[in-house]
């Protein structure tokens, strides 16, 4: 019965998640297009813009479709790093001599305590404002997460009797690593990547609503909650569709993320 | 002297950890393009006047002195002046706005513990039964909705909505807070705290269940059951003081999630706080002031849990035994 709730929900987000990059491919130009302004201001649903339009008279349809495009190329850039320099971070971790494991772990663990969202606003802080900086910025406290992760997994993976009989054979350390050790991660590290990239989208969206995210004319969902409630008195419904979409956009992928990491990793008991 | 050999070593780490957090902001503030020195020259400089202006100010030096010397500074609560002639030096600027946000921290960190510790125990006795059920979904949407989806949907439904559906004469709540306040400071903050702690106390809930059902099927809880304790003290006296010890580390980590969690509702209800104050800032290209609120921020998380890294051995015999 349990089993099958979370089968649902599974494929629930999968569908979900393939929809809203269909919408990110081609939505950008429903309607009026994202960015082509009219006279026709804050209107309701209607035939030519599906979802209405906001105070500039733009499709809201098209801007959620761009704003879209905007989170999940940030964050799967983000996750691409993210994944990158933590896969290394715990490799070394694990396998660096002593003095250069020591230092790194702590470092990790110091980077991983910090609240994310107060370094990225440092680096922006300081940095400049952009899609750029906000990369930069959630890439360098996305990878400590991953890097901790791997550690834990690489340390308990290096004492398999296969490990062992492979390195009895020979097989230098690099070798090791990335022939017998990491293709066991896949699975783990492709249902973490799922959450981490509902954490990185949150994230941006939380930069952009504070309006140190993504800069207008160019619309994320953070920054249209941010112009929506500014509005909300007279047309609340301007509101509901940015922090729907977002909200679901998180609820899929955690589902998603539960769903893999069940069926790859056998001891953990879906929740 | 275990102990306080133990806690030692915990604020060693602390101080670490913030010195760590300002060698951050100032690597990032080195590879900023511009530094104070451009400032000060103003837009029309030439670059021999930014040059004298950066050898004045002791810009040229290499960058381990300025470092040291920014640790000393700090260290003597020295943290810079604002780009903004108005705001004056930095510590000024966090002096008018740490009460607010210390205000609001403290009311919804306790909040958060409270409605946390409460549901989570209600849902382990209930476990599985439809209250479970029921804090279980509520207590998922609060850690997976960001607070400024939660923000603007509470607003409109207090502000607007009853206003003009159900009727009532004004709002039930304020919608930010006001120069010129008529109303008492809870008409302002309500909303604020609420928001500020749904996240931490979703996550508490939860966490506080799980502790619990384990806790419930420990030998020793079910002695006292045995020997006929009445269920209310076997929850209260025997389980939940096993089971909030991991709660309570917890709380600590939560305070994280509440310092971002406050820039966001600062800044959605206006509330004069470091969080705006932050945001304000770098909108505003005033790095000074950035540096200083978030190192700030930093100062409190790392003080916070360091305050519950040495209250937890106290509490918990067992953790004071194993600790070197």
């Amino acid at each position: 019965m349990k089993k099958k709730r979370t089968d649902v929900l599974f494929w629930f987000g999968i569908a979900f998640l393939v929809g809203l990059v269909l919408l990110a491919i081609f939505g950008p130009n429903l309607g009026t297009g994202w960015s082509k302004q009219s006279t026709n201001v804050n209107s309701g649903p209607n035939p030519v813009n599906w979802l209405g339009t906001d105070e500039l008279g733009r499709d809201i349809l098209a801007r959620l479709a761009y704003g879209a495009r905007i989170s999940l190329f940030i964050g799967l850039t983000v996750e691409i790093i993210a994944i990158t320099l933590g896969v290394i971070v715990g490799s070394l971790g694990v396998f660096a001599p002593k003095w250069i494991r020591g230092p790194l772990m702590r470092f990790t663990d110091a980077m991983f305590a910090f609240p994310d969202i107060l370094l990225a606003m440092l680096i922006i802080g300081v940095w400049s404002l952009g899609v750029a900086p906000v990369i930069a910025a959630l890439s360098i406290t996305a990878w400590p997460g991953t890097a901790r992760l791997i550690a834990t997994q690489l340390a308990s993976l290096k004492d398999r009797e296969y490990v062992i009989a492979s390195k009895a054979a020979g097989a230098p350390t690099f070798y090791l690593v990335t022939k017998h050790i990491l293709p066991q991660l896949m699975g783990m590290l492709l249902a973490i990547s799922m959450v981490d990239l509902a954490g990185t989208i949150l994230a941006e969206s939380t930069l952009s609503f504070l309006g140190i995210g993504v800069q207008p004319p160019e619309p994320s969902w953070g920054s249209m909650i941010n112009t929506a409630r500014t509005n909300m008195q007279s047309h609340p419904i301007q509101l509901l569709w940015p922090c729907l979409l977002l909200s679901l956009t998180i609820f899929a992928l955690n589902f998603v993320g539960d769903g893999l990491r069940a069926r790859f990793d056998p001891k953990s008991n879906a929740r | 002297m275990r102990l306080a050999k133990a806690i030692g070593v915990r604020f060693l780490f602390g101080l670490l950890s913030l010195l760590f957090i300002t060698f951050v902001a100032f690597i990032a503030d080195e590879l900023a393009p511009g530094d104070a020195a451009t400032v000060r020259a103003g837009e029309k400089a030439s670059a021999s006047d930014i040059a004298r202006i950066r050898t004045q100010m002791g810009l040229d030096r290499p960058w381990p002195v300025r470092y040291v010397e920014m640790v000393g500074n700090f260290a003597k609560g020295d943290l810079g002046k604002s780009y903004n002639p108005t705001n004056g030096a930095v510590i000024d600027v966090l002096k008018r706005n740490v009460p607010m946000t210390l205000r609001l921290a403290t009311m919804a960190i306790v909040l958060a513990a409270l409605i946390g510790i409460t549901l989570g125990t209600l849902a382990a006795v209930w476990e599985n039964r439809f209250g479970d059920r029921t804090i279980l979904l509520f207590s998922t949407l609060g850690v997976t909705l960001p607070n400024f989806v939660l923000a603007p949907v509470l607003v409109w439904f207090f502000c607007f909505f009853l206003v003009e559906k159900a009727g009532l004469p004004k709002p039930v709540f304020a919608l930010g807070w006001d120069l010129y306040r008529t109303e008492p400071d809870w008409y302002y903050l309500t909303l604020p705290v609420l928001i500020l702690a749904s996240r931490p106390a979703a996550r508490l809930t939860r966490l506080t269940r799980a502790s619990m059902i384990e806790t419930l099927q420990q030998e020793f809880v079910r002695l006292a059951i045995a020997k006929g304790a009445p269920p209310r003290v076997v929850i209260v006296k025997h389980a939940l003081r096993n089971a909030i010890l991991p709660v309570i580390t917890a709380i600590g980590t939560s305070f994280g999630f509440l310092l971002t969690g406050s820039f966001v509702v600062e800044r959605f209800f206006l509330l004069p706080g470091i969080g705006r104050e932050a945001i304000e800032a770098i909108l505003a290209t005033d790095a000074p002031v950035v540096m200083g609120t978030i190192i700030f921020s930093g100062l409190l998380f790392i003080v916070v849990n360091l305050i519950v890294d040495i209250l937890l051995p106290i509490l918990d015999p067992r953790i004071r035994e194993a600790q070197v």
